[in-house]
């Protein structure tokens, strides 16, 4: 719903309540190159699981699972340096750019709300609410299957990695010495950062389908607003 | 066959001069002045061996087996002439009252100076009887033993995690060692069995250097248990590029491609064999054909089976690998998305036509 | 209470004594008898005292699987429990390997036969019959000459034998006698003069460098030793010899290695092993006691098959078959699937069956435990000062073949291989060789001492098959064939919903079986019955008593106090624990 801060802000921008500008730029670029390192991870990572048909000749010629691997530690990286900036941002950016961190669990408002986005998923309620951050649910489902889960990928991704970097270097330090010893030994961590993955494919599957259809059948514009920040209403009821 | 230190050092072709060297650098390795060193040189050239007291629970013996295949050194020079294994069920000579006899006397003579090396684990349930030692409950004999050794050895996956025996359902609640045991510095040296090399080299070091060599988190010598068996595997270059063994005895088998799609675990396993190898050096598992079984893991028995690469899951009752699982949830919320979007198309073309009609 | 079975007159009144542990075995074993006034065995009552439950912890797995964890119920028979796993599981989906697989089988199989023997004899046997001590008063030139007379082997100077004696002088010295400590030194019942002694300590030191040596036969095929890998379909070495990647397989070099093993291997038996042997029963012929079941009933599966597949007596080079009542004239034929040859009973066992008067067949075997003591135990649950026979007191099972308690292993083999000299004339002429040189009739097999020299006598006939293995294995690579798996059936996707086999072995101490039922391409139930459950087993529902004990009866002890002549007579089995429960 509608705060007086996010009227003050389109006001201040010169728009009407007709849009307000939600998602800073950071956000907005944090958003496209986060999905684009998730689906180079969520690939290649499968690929590292169940590698493709052997290659013939020498071995020396062929370094595929070089390569995979390489894209899966480099998008690795960028996930975790592209997570550390969107903390930053959560500090110092709108407040929307704190959504994904804080759950206003003892809002009983917003549980309300919760159900209520339940019940229009559930086809139970004819007329959707406007939201002009995340509605409750997304919220919701966002801070458990993507914050939780992404920083549940990148410490078990970086213990992993902190294996092969052996002992001494930092993501051992910081990572593989408590987790590998934390879930037992190596292959868990394997088995449950897969099982990660998955977590994060069917997060997607259902937030595009989400974003595609809230851009539909709610009273507010979606996939537009993260390319260009602003929130549209396609109407003026409250 | 009773040598000092120094006499088998001799034997084996050390000269007095090296000697003297590896006493200095003991006396600079424990921070110890260079005053030091003549007094270290006439420790190693005439004190006592120290006792070891080694004792057996649930096991299979077969670290025992592994440790007098020792090639360097030779479990012989070992276990007579480096240290004094006064109990060992496995090769003493008594039995019986005059076995028991043993553990009292060591236990005594040498209170904090003998080392208690554990083959094996305690079960814990039906009172411990699942492994009964003179009429008594191993764990029993087991902790009063370590109450007064200067330091504990656990050989093995049994000792140090639980092994074969704690694999689920651990029918006999097999218990670690280090469950038991407290106070004590305790040196994992895992493996099922353990490298021989491994087993004599971890001894070694620590009557050469009078320390316990550096431990990792979770108690085993990093010097042997550092890496993985895949971070200095030889068929490696096969992984990188992406060449695998993908049937037994297939053409890639033949040419020594990577077991990694036959389930090898070098890639999850911390161990020592694809450098120390086996045997004096002969092979190692992965060399021989088959894929490493990840045997000096903590719980390598309940990780699925040993020819999976994406291993299972129990947790949830059913057994399925993490890609089952997956696809599965994939596939449910798929339909679901797919179910949803078309009702949501149906509702909003009844809609726009209830608009439309307005 | 006193009563009579098997032909042994079983009485309990005499003084209780009690050796627990038994060491130089695997594994926990205790042994309680009572002694008459003459200290000579009345009877005797064996108790395994450790059980691991590996058939339960099987329940559920992936039956390819199985291998490694069966294989884990010994390190020391390492990979025999492995390949009748293997077996077990091939019969159940109807699995056939590849001849150059049966073929390394065998290779390996009989490699562990040798090191399994040889350990044995030297390292967990000898101190039985040689006295260390004594050997200080040794005069090094005799040694040397007495060993000379025995066998060409180069380390036999006068030099050496000094040697070795100022080291041991030095070492006994130093009041730190290690594994020698409290031994059962200067007792009477040791019959070896020093000279004799002396040679044997020589030779207990070079055979633990030796046999090192031998086991990397399994490290080559199998990856390492104790516990090599194994594979159900075939063996998990791929074989190359000339193509590109041959390095990473088996290849020429690889096997000019195992040749040379197998070489020096014959060598080591040929000219320490079987000398010594000779030498030691020489002075022992007159203490015949120990015999037990062996003159009555005998029991082997045999093993070694020639041929891929054919697991029928006629292709075993080592023979299949029972012997009942102690008529020799008779060899049964033995079926592991006939629900009434094998059976096991846990009427004094700890563990449960809904009717412990029957016994069950092990493809529907059933392991429960039951930690109970008999009304007349001394002491309490965690603290038992004497076991009562009359309940359940022991973690082995008691099985049966057609009802009757067996003695299985060496003796049994060798016997059974003795009276059938068609098929096993190595076996018949060697027996008799030895027999002749020792100057004994052939009752005399039937003995503690028996059963050592049958061991002797086997490892000789195994180094020499391996020999041949060998060969076998060059001819059929010779003709072209490399293969060494089957994968047809490795995807559980091929496999019927339900499915039951049993593999068998001669374990190094005898008779291994597994049974394994499949269901949805898990196990449903995986029973073992293991040498040891046959040579160790309790009484059963008749009171009928297991070979240890039997082995034991009538046995006079030099002194009541030192259990040497019941170490001896228990370590000619060889007796593995940690097998026979499991
Ligand atoms: C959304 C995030 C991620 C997804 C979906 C993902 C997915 C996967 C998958 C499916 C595997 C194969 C696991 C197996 O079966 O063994 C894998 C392996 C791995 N991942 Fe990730 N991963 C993610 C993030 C990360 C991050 C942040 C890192 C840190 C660099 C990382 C490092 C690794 C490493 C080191 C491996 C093991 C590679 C190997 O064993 O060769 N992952 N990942
Ligand atoms: C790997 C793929 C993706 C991941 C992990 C992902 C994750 C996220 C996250 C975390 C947010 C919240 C942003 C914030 O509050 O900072 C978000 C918002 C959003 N995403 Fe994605 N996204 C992915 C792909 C996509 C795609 C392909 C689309 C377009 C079809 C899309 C459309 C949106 C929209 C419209 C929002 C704003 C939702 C709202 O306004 O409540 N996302 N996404
Ligand atoms: N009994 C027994 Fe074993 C043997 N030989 C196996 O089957 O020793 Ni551990
Ligand atoms: S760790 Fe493995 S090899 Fe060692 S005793 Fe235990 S089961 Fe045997
Ligand atoms: S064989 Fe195993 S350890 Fe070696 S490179 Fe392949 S996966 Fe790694
Ligand atoms: S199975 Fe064990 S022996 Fe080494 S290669 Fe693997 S750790
Ligand atoms: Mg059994």
């Amino acid at each position: 719903m509608l705060s007086a801060q996010d009227m003050q802000e389109a006001a201040a921008h010169g728009r009407t309540v007709k849009a307000i500008y939600v998602y800073e730029a950071p956000v907005r670029l944090w958003h496209w190159v986060n999905a684009v390192a998730i689906t180079v991870l969520a690939i290649s990572g499968y690929f590292i699981g169940s590698p493709l048909p052997s290659m013939p000749g020498e071995a020396s010629e062929h370094f595929i699972m070089g390569y995979i691997r390489f894209a899966h530690f480099a998008a690795g990286y960028i996930l975790l340096v592209g997570f550390l900036g969107r903390i930053y941002w959560a500090f110092v950016g709108n407040h929307h750019a704190r959504q994904l961190f804080k759950l206003p669990l003892s809002n009983r408002k917003w549980w309300s709300e919760v159900l209520f986005e339940l019940r229009w998923y559930l086809f139970l309620e004819p007329d959707p609410k406007k939201y002009v951050g995340h509605n409750p649910l997304a919220q919701l489902s966002m801070f458990f299957m993507v914050t939780l889960t992404m920083v549940f990928m990148i410490c078990t991704g970086f213990a992993l990695y902190g294996e092969g970097a052996q002992a001494g270097s930092w993501s051992h330090v910081l990572f593989s010495s408590w987790v590998i010893p934390l879930f037992g030994q190596s292959q868990d961590v394997h088995t449950w950062h897969h099982l990660g993955m998955w977590v994060m494919v069917l997060f997607v599957m259902m937030h595009v389908y989400a974003a595609v259809r809230e851009d539909i059948m709610s009273r507010q514009s979606m996939v537009s607003t993260m390319l260009s920040g602003w929130r549209l209403f396609k109407d003026d009821r409250p | 066959m009773t040598e000092t230190f120094y006499e088998v050092m001799r034997r084996q072709g050390i000269t007095r001069r090296s000697f003297i060297k590896f006493c200095s650098l003991t006396a600079a390795s424990l921070g110890l002045a260079p005053s030091f060193v003549p007094r270290i040189a006439h420790a190693m050239e005439s004190k006592p061996r120290t006792p070891v007291i080694w004792l057996h629970g649930l096991e299979c013996t077969c670290c025992s087996e592994s440790f007098i295949r020792s090639a360097h050194p030779l479990a012989k020079d070992v276990v007579l002439s480096m240290l004094s294994l006064d109990y060992d069920d496995t090769l003493m000579a008594a039995a019986g009252h005059q076995a028991e006899a043993i553990i009292a006397e060591i236990k005594q003579k040498y209170k904090g100076n003998y080392i208690l090396a554990v083959e094996g684990n305690p079960p814990l349930n039906e009172d411990g009887m699942f492994c009964i030692h003179g009429g008594r409950p191993f764990v029993e004999v087991l902790k009063e033993t370590a109450a007064d050794a200067k330091a504990v050895i656990a050989w093995g996956a049994c000792a140090s995690w639980g092994c074969v025996q704690a694999a689920k359902p651990n029918p006999t609640r097999a218990t670690p060692i280090d469950k038991v045991i407290s106070g004590k510095p305790i040196i994992k040296v895992p493996g099922c069995p353990p490298i021989a090399e491994v087993m004599t080299g971890v001894v070694t070091y620590m009557l050469t250097f009078d320390k316990i060599p550096e431990l990792d988190r979770q108690g085993r010598p990093k010097m042997f248990y550092g890496q993985r068996i895949h971070d200095k595997c030889y068929r490696r270059p096969h992984f990188d590029a992406g060449q695998f063994v993908e049937a037994w005895d297939d053409e890639a088998a033949r040419k020594g491609y990577c077991l990694y799609k036959m389930g090898c675990k070098g890639p999850t396993t911390y161990n020592a064999c694809s450098t120390t190898r086996w045997n004096g050096g002969v092979s190692f598992p992965i060399q021989s054909g088959h894929g490493c079984i990840g045997c000096s893991e903590d719980g390598f028995w309940d990780k699925g089976s040993f020819y999976d690469r994406v291993t299972g899951i129990n947790s949830f009752g059913v057994e399925a690998n993490a890609d089952q699982v997956g696809a599965a949830a994939a596939g449910v919320v798929g339909a679901a998305v797919v179910a949803h979007a078309a009702v949501s198309a149906i509702k909003r073309g009844r809609m726009d036509q209830t608009n439309g009609n307005k | 209470m006193a009563y009579e079975t098997q032909g042994f007159k079983l009485d309990n009144s005499g003084k209780r004594v009690v050796v627990d542990p038994v060491c130089r075995i695997e594994g926990h074993l205790r042994v309680e008898v009572n002694l008459d006034s003459s200290n000579t065995i009345r009877n005797a009552v064996s108790t395994g005292t450790m059980w691991r439950g590996l058939e339960v912890i099987l329940k559920g797995r992936d039956p390819r699987d199985a291998w490694a964890f069966t294989e884990r119920i010994c390190g020391v028979c390492t990979g025999t429990h492995a390949l009748t796993s293997v077996r077990a599981v091939e019969d159940a989906l109807d699995i056939k390997i590849p001849e150059n697989a049966n073929t390394i089988r065998n290779l390996m199989q009989l490699n562990l036969y040798v090191h399994d023997h040889l350990v044995h004899f030297y390292h967990l046997h000898a101190l039985d019959w040689v006295d260390v001590v004594s050997a200080l008063k040794a005069d090094p030139k005799k040694t040397s000459e007495l060993a000379q007379s025995i066998s060409n082997w180069p380390l036999s100077s006068p030099g050496y034998f000094r040697d070795l004696q100022n080291r041991l002088k030095k070492f006994v010295e130093s009041g730190q006698l290690g594994p020698f400590m409290n031994g059962y030194w200067g007792n009477p019942a040791y019959k070896l003069p020093p000279e004799a002694n002396l040679m044997a300590v020589a030779h207990y030191l070079e055979a633990l460098d030796f046999q090192k040596e031998i086991v990397k036969v399994h490290t080559i095929f199998g990856g390492k030793n104790p516990h090599p890998n194994w594979l159900v379909g075939g063996v998990p070495c791929a074989i190359n010899l000339d193509g590109t990647g041959a390095v990473g397989a088996i290849n020429m070099e690889r096997l000019n290695l195992v040749k040379s093993i197998i070489d020096r291997t014959m060598e080591f038996v040929e000219q320490v092993y079987i000398p010594d042997l000779l030498a030691i029963a020489s002075f022992y012929k007159g203490w015949l006691y120990g015999g037990g079941l062996s003159s009555k009933n005998v029991l082997s599966y045999g093993d070694i098959p020639d041929k891929a597949n054919d697991y029928s007596a006629a292709n075993l080079l080592l023979p299949r078959g029972a012997i009942i009542n102690g008529d020799l004239g008779k060899v049964h034929a033995v079926d592991l699937k006939d629900p009434e040859q094998i059976q096991e009973f846990v009427t004094h066992s700890w563990y449960k069956y809904a009717d412990e008067s029957k016994g069950l067949h092990p493809f529907d075997g059933v392991t429960e435990p039951n930690f109970v003591l008999g009304p007349k135990t001394k002491g309490s649950k965690t603290n038992i000062q004497e076991l009562d026979e009359s309940g359940k007191y022991s973690w082995i099972k008691a099985p049966r073949w057609r009802g009757h308690a067996m003695e299985v292993g060496c003796l049994s083999r060798m016997l059974l291989g003795y009276v059938q000299p068609k098929q096993y004339p190595f076996i018949r002429d060697t027996i008799d060789a030895v027999l002749k040189k020792l100057d004994v009739p052939v009752t005399a097999l039937f003995s503690t001492l028996g059963r050592t020299a049958a061991r002797g006598i086997e490892t000789l006939y195994c180094a020499k098959l391996q020999l041949e293995q060998f060969d076998k294995l060059m001819a059929n690579l010779k003709a072209g064939d490399l293969n060494t798996a089957n994968v047809d059936k490795w995807e559980p996707s091929t496999w019927p919903k339900t499915a039951q086999g049993a593999g068998f072995t001669e374990a190094p101490r005898g008779a291994l079986g597994h049974w394994v039922r499949i269901k949805d391409t898990k196990i449903d139930n995986y029973q073992c019955v293991v040498p040891t459950t046959w040579n160790g087993s309790p009484r059963d529902h008749k009171g009928q008593i297991g070979a240890f004990e039997a082995s034991l009866m009538n046995t006079p002890l030099a002194k009541a106090d030192q259990p040497l002549e019941i170490l001896r007579t228990l370590h000619s089995f060889d007796p593995c624990l940690a097998c026979s429960t499991h």
